[in-house]
């Protein structure tokens, strides 16, 4: 199957560059990088598009809303 | 102390409850937690304003208290839980409604295989915009040690989506690759 002939070889050349350059981890060419990246950036961009739940603008502003009192009777 | 309730304050930690939330659901899997993350990491920020410096910046202050929370917790629940990587993909699989887009399953799944250090490294320099720099002042490692975990986590991610092509596998192009960075 391609899928797993796919992570044999990538296995197989993680271990040759470890054996010649211990000390550089292998790179991924740059098409790749990118693909991930972008996959990466388009989940997290859809993360980032959910509104903001209620909690965190309502604990916000109790926060407000005590220090503006501490404030007042100072 | 008391620190001024600064109105721009207000804003700029609401401005960055977005982006808390994508990297705390990222990191963690599972929503409910990551909101209960953010909601301690507001608490935690306010009750320590005064060690923020002013001028810094307040997101990576606000990512730092995050991620430590979140590896506190993560600990006590090691204890816990045997094989947290393994609990943490079942949790991603049975949130269907929170993966709105198909598109994005195979992703998550293969970012929820990622060694914990590697996801984070990789969420804060690859999504959330972060330098490297900045990820390691966070993550409180050297910057070595995050290129390194990015890396790996970019390689790992590549080989379980099946990213490359098979031909892009070889060990030239890997030679080209490693020159090249």
């Amino acid at each position: 199957m391609t899928v797993d002939k796919g992570n044999k070889l990538a296995r197989v050349v993680l271990e040759n560059s470890r054996g010649s350059t211990p000390a550089t981890d292998p790179k991924l060419d740059t098409g790749s990088q990118k693909r991930i990246g972008d996959q990466l950036r388009a989940m997290y961009d859809e993360l980032m598009q959910q509104p903001v739940p209620d909690r965190f603008r309502d604990l916000l502003d109790q926060l407000d809303k005590k220090n503006g009192a501490k404030e007042g009777s100072q | 102390m008391t620190p001024e309730p600064e109105p721009e304050l207000r804003e700029a930690l609401l401005a960055a409850v977005p982006s808390l939330r994508a990297f705390a659901i990222s990191l963690s899997g599972q929503v409910d937690r990551a909101d209960d993350l953010v909601q301690d990491t507001l608490l935690r920020a306010l009750a320590n304003l005064h060690r923020f410096e002013p001028g810094t910046n307040l997101n990576a202050w606000l990512f730092t208290i995050l991620r430590n929370l979140f590896h506190s917790e993560y600990r006590k629940r090691r204890r816990e839980v045997e094989d947290p990587d393994g609990s943490y993909a079942g949790r991603l699989k049975v949130q269907p409604e929170q993966s709105s887009h198909l598109d994005f399953e195979d992703f998550r799944s293969a970012l929820a295989k990622l060694p914990a250090d590697q996801r984070e490294a990789l969420l804060l320099v690859g999504a959330s915009g972060f330098s490297y720099e900045e990820a390691a002042h966070i993550c409180g490692c050297a910057v070595g040690t995050i290129k390194s975990r990015v890396n790996r986590a970019r390689f790992r991610l590549a080989s379980l989506l099946n990213v490359e092509d098979i031909d892009d596998l070889g060990p030239d192009s890997m030679t080209r690759a490693a020159l090249q960075g």
